[in-house]
């Protein structure tokens, strides 16, 4: 029997997936699977006015419905709290608070919770939250992030004014004097929608405080299992080692489940305060009106060119909401440092200033920084029709060649091992953008308006932080089998599957014989949690190098065994043997049974034993991965409605381990995209009314309204063990751009424009009549 | 109620749904709660024969029904149907928790139009929400098992 | 997300389910296809102390031809008449079905059910006051015949008296040279319609209009019939008619409201562009009729 096929070029293959089995047959394990003896079920009450002073909360008639355990308000669950609930990375940041988990003075927003009731049941516990009578005085609401600065109410009383945070970077004289006197320029402000992750899973949790055992048992849909352990010790007092945290299968995150809520903690802390287990699965309408928002922003952008072309400068205002109780904040110096992106531009202002608003709290979505993709890549087309140019050949002029790298951005920060260039061209060649130009004229002799856009953007993967280092934990058991532990756990991103096939290719045993665990901080080393596309590089490196490390020891044994020299040992497909003479061999599960169990027949003074843990640390601050979005469009002049009828994504990420998934990641990132620049908008009416509370408002892109994603790869390994580069928040970033430059260009023939997202037909229509159309 | 060929005769709160009824009475978590108000299509389940939201309907109105859930797709083997094994060949997951919803779905639309068109393909899907995929490897998986 | 509390009624006979209703009065609710109720009941925006499952009701099922009529019984599956012979009599109906949410929902939403839930935004109304349909009712004091142009009074209420169920609806079959077309706009498909027409057209011998019905659906709070327009088409040459001036005749006669997805203005305008379209293709199938 020979294995040798099956696992010598693993590391680059579209294998299917070890996932799937389980989840295609129903046997997936989420959050509101997990059933625990005596469990309880928890419901929220909400405010429904954006803000308001609370006069009095009654509970009497809801405590004594029936089924009903429990009604708590902040004055049950606020003086238990041990430690901030802030996330931990924004830790000793000064977040304005609350400090509390339950609004008790001010509700903040629409969906803000002020008491939870825990019943048998979550019907028994949602007609009790209608009994609780809230007596609540209504206080006018900072509802508009773009005059929240300038509003006389304060969404926290204490805080001067309503900036969260911000950068004011003055003007120097030298990019002013280019602003101003630069032969070609463009200004234009543009506002994007407020759009939010939506995984297809809520948010859930099941609390198990076990008064008996003095520890926790918690299951969660998270991104974080660690961190949910360290804010479960914070919040609660009990230290970290009486915690367990298992995710399981995870429905979806995009960055909605990389920090605890306040209402996850609550749901501990009421565990905490009853001693029995209590579940919370957030419904539909909360995971909209009260999850995370994100998005909702507007940057006011100068670009100017000179007579050929160059860009010399950009300068960008720019405005954000973080809504109430950010857990993150505002992505926006992500922005600025990335800014410049592809592009050669020498000088750079970036001003930003991000706001509280009586709205959803914000935190981290698929590219939270990816307003600089957005605003730059429609200036650069503002900029192009100023000159007469056609967007491309901008972009040109003006793309980063490789021989131009390292480049050294305006923000001082070296710039390397990315292609634009090449993936500019890759784009152009595929979807034949000269020939759409053609016949752009010709359809529009006909009545038709179509147009092509481009999104053409760098990447960033964060390594600043927690977020540098990831651990692998490989064990090879006594039979053979092997065993992998990642602190860090998928939520569909397939790292069962990619992981197995690092390893799989990096030891030499067979693909099917890898199992991966995840997300059981019972098993698993300390990760700070997958979030940031660093599952790739950081993660896949630090697999990389635990593997590599056990081959090292099974080649050592193995020659000591078959009295051969190390280098000529060849391990592949779960056989060390000698390398020419494969009738000396060992399988790995021989060599493992004598290094657990026969231990004399290790090397003298070998460690007995066949595992390993390894932490990778990359001292870069940023990795960089690229692509280039492009697509047509078809802007139906009657109706305003955007058809795409291509779209088309060059993308290097580096080494790819499996394609399938790579592309997998792509297309749900750009579809994501796709629906945040022609469908989805989170809108709050001026009285921070939220107005699109069900599936039935909130647009979610359906098969109907996707186009067919059209791939193309240009690898550029990374310096890292692997080459691995982040490919999972990409296709969110790039996407919007090129919807909006390519219906912008379909626009164009007729003299039109939208600079305001999301493209929806209402809006094209408005600005069609506005030129007579 | 007869679930995936099995009998079952259980005693129902009125207002308790059938994919309830099937999550807590009956262990069949594969059928999942995306929703709760007829969007998403995560929780669509056959309904003597038919796709429908078990979410829409009442375990209580449902005496004489034959329900099969994802559960009851795959072979007592566990081997995967063609629908389950094309969703796995052409990557139509990711996260999995819509899954379950759109291969019943599938099941049901090919059978009744087992050579459909490029169209009624995307029309046929669009009951159902996927937020991981962007629906690229879900379509091809359709188009797969539909040899096209 | 799940429904208040209530008590839940599975009548076999039309007699038992009225008198559930008359016994419960306002307190108690038909429940049909549940496709459009239940997501009402399940975000609490809908509540009632009794439901009454009229999906075990034999006599509520079933198409019939009789005479120059397709009856449709009330609790017959969207998709079951979808995929009937006979629904192709009635033209509009035909077109209609498909666009009905997805087919999931059609595998247990009724036409009935979507008829007299009454939603301004959906299909089955228009189509029912474009063809002058016959709306079948059954009450404590036997049955009642409304014709649809009564039937639908505001959104989501019709002429049924709370112990009345609609038991069928009775389509008139155009007979002539005639042509139907139905259009909408939405934002997805399987939407509820931003703008919806239906439209029916019968030409004389002469080559005439005979008879014009344009009935839109999402423009205004209840389904409605564009009667200036079909005036000024009644009687003019088929051929040459100024459909797009009457397509602006016929949407600016509209009362639709601003919302998320546009102004009044907007839907007036998309109205236009689909109520010319689908006159186009009306009028072109009459002719070749």
């Amino acid at each position: 029997m020979t294995f040798a096929a099956a696992s010598s070029r693993l590391v680059g293959s579209r294998i299917n997936r070890k996932e799937d089995p389980r989840l295609l047959t129903g046997r997936g394990r989420y959050v509101d699977d997990v059933v625990v003896p005596d469990m309880l079920n928890a419901a929220f009450a909400r405010s429904d006015i954006a803000r308001g002073r609370i006069v009095s909360i009654e509970t009497t008639a809801a405590a004594a419905a029936p089924g009903v355990v429990a009604v708590l308000t902040g004055t049950d669950l606020n003086p238990l709290l041990a430690g901030p609930i802030a996330a931990t990375p924004t830790l000793g940041m000064g977040s304005p608070g609350p400090h509390k988990v339950l609004a008790d003075d001010e509700v903040r927003y629409v969906g803000d919770p002020y008491a939870m009731v825990v019943a048998r049941s979550r019907a028994e516990a949602e007609d009790a939250v209608e009994l609780i009578e809230l007596d609540v005085e209504s206080l006018v609401p900072v509802a508009d992030y773009t005059t929240a600065l300038l509003s006389d109410e304060r969404v926290h009383p204490q805080l001067e004014d309503n900036r969260a945070g911000g950068m004011v970077q003055p003007l120097d004289d030298e990019l002013r004097t280019l602003l101003e006197s630069a032969p070609y320029s463009a200004t234009d402000t543009f506002v994007q929608n407020r759009y939010l992750a939506v995984p297809m899973e809520t948010r859930g949790i099941v609390a198990w405080w076990d008064p008996g055992r003095m520890s926790f048992d918690i299951w969660v849909s998270t991104q974080s299992p660690h961190d949910v352990r360290t804010v479960t010790a914070r919040v609660t007092g009990v230290s970290e080692n009486q915690v367990r945290v298992q995710m399981g299968d995870v429905g979806g995150g995009f960055g909605q489940k990389a920090y605890l809520a306040r209402d996850e903690q609550i749901v501990i802390l009421a565990s905490y305060h009853l001693g029995c287990p209590v579940k919370w699965i957030e419904d539909r309408r909360e995971n909209l009106v009260a999850a995370t928002s994100s998005r909702a922003e507007r940057a006011t952008v100068s670009i100017a060119a000179d007579q050929l072309g160059n860009i010399l400068g950009v300068r960008v205002d720019h405005i954000d909401e973080v809504g109430a109780y950010p857990m993150a904040g505002s992505a926006a110096m992500m922005g600025a440092v990335i800014f410049t992106g592809p592009y050669r531009i020498p000088k750079l202002s970036f001003s930003t200033d991000s706001v509280y608003t009586n709205t959803c709290s914000r935190a981290p979505y698929r590219g939270p920084w990816q307003i600089e993709t957005y605003v730059r890549e429609q200036a650069v087309d503002s900029l192009a029709r100023n000159m007469g140019l056609d967007p491309i050949e901008l972009r040109r002029r003006n793309v980063l060649q490789r021989d131009q790298l390292p480049y050294l951005l305006p923000i001082g920060l070296s710039l390397d091992h990315v292609s634009p260039a090449e993936t500019l061209e890759q784009a152009a060649a595929m979807i034949d953008y000269d020939g759409f130009r053609a016949w752009q004229r010709q359809e529009f002799a006909a009545g038709r308006l179509v147009g092509v856009g481009i999104g053409l953007y760098i990447e960033p993967q964060s390594a600043m932080g927690p977020y540098a280092a990831e651990p692998a934990h490989i064990r090879i058991q006594p039979d053979g089998s092997t065993d992998v532990y990642l602190g860090s756990g998928s939520h569909g991103q397939g790292i069962e599957t990619t992981t197995a096939q690092i390893v799989s290719e990096n030891v030499g045993v067979p693909f099917d014989t890898v199992k991966v665990h995840q997300g059981d901080t019972g098993t698993t080393p300390y990760a700070f949690g997958t979030g940031g596309s660093r599952s790739g590089p950081i993660l896949g490196a630090a697999i990389q190098l635990a593997a590599r490390d056990l081959r090292s020891k099974i080649v050592e044994i193995a020659a000591h065994q078959l009295e051969a020299s190390p280098d000529d040992i060849e391990v592949t497909g779960g056989v060390a043997a000698v390398r020419g003479t494969p009738t000396r061999a060992r399988t790995i599960g021989e060599i493992s049974r004598s290094a657990y169990l026969d231990l004399g027949a290790l090397p003298p003074g070998m460690e007995p034993g066949l595992e390993t843990l390894k932490r990778y640390k990359t001292d870069m601050p940023f990795l960089f991965s690229n692509a280039c979005h492009m697509c047509t469009v078809e802007v139906d002049g009657s109706t305003g409605s955007v058809r795409i009828l291509r779209f088309v994504v060059s993308e290097d990420c580096g080494v790819m381990i499996n394609p399938s998934v790579v592309e997998g990641q792509i297309a749900g990132g750009a579809v994501q995209g796709i629906g945040g620049a022609l469908l989805e908008d989170f809108i709050y009416d001026a009285d921070g009314n939220p107005l699109t509370t069900t599936f039935l408002d909130y647009l979610l892109p359906t098969a109907s309204d996707v186009p067919q994603i059209e791939y193309g790869h240009v690898e550029t390994p990374a310096t890292t063990p692997g080459g691995f580069k982040g490919v999972g928040e990409g296709g969110a970033i790039g996407a919007p751009a090129a919807v909006a430059n390519a219906v912008n260009d379909a626009l164009h023939l007729v003299g039109a424009r939208v600079r305001e997202a999301p493209f929806s037909p209402a809006r094209i229509v408005e600005a069609l009549e506005a030129v007579g159309r | 109620m007869a679930v995936n060929g099995i009998p079952r005769t259980a005693s129902v709160e009125d207002r308790r749904t059938l994919a309830e009824f099937l999550r807590e009475q009956c262990g069949l978590t594969g059928t999942h709660l995306g929703c709760e108000h007829g969007v998403c299509g995560a929780c669509t389940v056959l309904l003597d024969g038919g796709a429908v939201r078990s979410c829409l309907l009442f375990a209580a109105q449902l005496q004489d029904a034959e329900v099969t859930t994802i559960e009851g797709l795959s072979a007592e083997d566990g081997s995967l149907s063609p629908v389950q094994q094309a969703f796995a060949d052409h990557h139509g997951l990711q996260c999995g928790f819509c899954t379950p919803g759109f291969v019943v779905s599938v099941t049901a639309f090919l059978s009744s139009n087992p050579a459909p068109t490029d169209g009624e393909i995307a029309h046929a899907l669009s009951g159902n929400l996927c937020r991981c995929t962007g629906y690229q490897g879900i379509i091809a998986a359709v188009k797969a098992v539909a040899g096209r | 997300m799940k429904p208040a509390p209530f008590q839940l009624h599975i009548p076999s006979t039309l007699e038992e389910a009225v008198g559930l209703l008359s016994q419960h009065g306002e307190e108690a609710k038909v429940l049909a296809g549940g496709q459009s109720l239940v997501p009402l009941m399940a975000l609490r925006l809908a509540r009632y102390e009794h439901l009454v499952d009229v999906n075990r009701i034999a006599a509520l099922q079933g198409i019939a031809r009789e005479g120059g009529w397709l009856t449709i019984g009330a609790m017959t599956r969207q998709t079951t008449a979808e995929a009937h012979r006979d629904v192709a009599l009635v033209p509009l109906l035909h077109q209609a079905l498909p666009l009905i949410g997805h087919f999931q929902i059609r595998n247990r939403g009724t036409v009935g059910g979507s008829t007299a839930h009454a939603d301004p935004a959906s299909e089955l109304p228009a189509v029912a006051l474009a063809l002058d349909a016959e709306m079948v009712i059954h009450g404590p004091a036997g049955g009642r015949v409304v014709p649809a142009r009564e039937f639908f009074v505001s959104t989501w209420t019709t002429g049924l008296k709370p112990d009345e169920i609609l038991t069928a609806v009775r389509y008139p079959v155009w007979p002539g040279h005639c042509g139907f077309a139905l259009e909408e706009f939405a934002r997805r498909s399987g939407d509820f319609a931003i703008a919806g027409v239906a439209c029916g057209l019968e030409v004389d011998q002469d080559g005439d209009v005979a008879r014009a019905a344009i009935a839109y659906f999402g423009m205004a709070p209840t389904a409605v019939r564009a009667s200036a327009a079909e005036a000024a088409l009644v009687g003019s040459p088929a051929r040459g008619a100024d459909l797009a001036e009457i397509a602006r005749l016929a949407a600016s006669n509209t009362d639709p409201g601003d919302d998320i997805h546009g102004s009044a203005g907007f839907r007036r305008r998309v109205a236009a562009h689909l109520t010319e379209r689908a006159l186009e293709r009306a009028l072109r199938e009459s002719i070749h009729a």
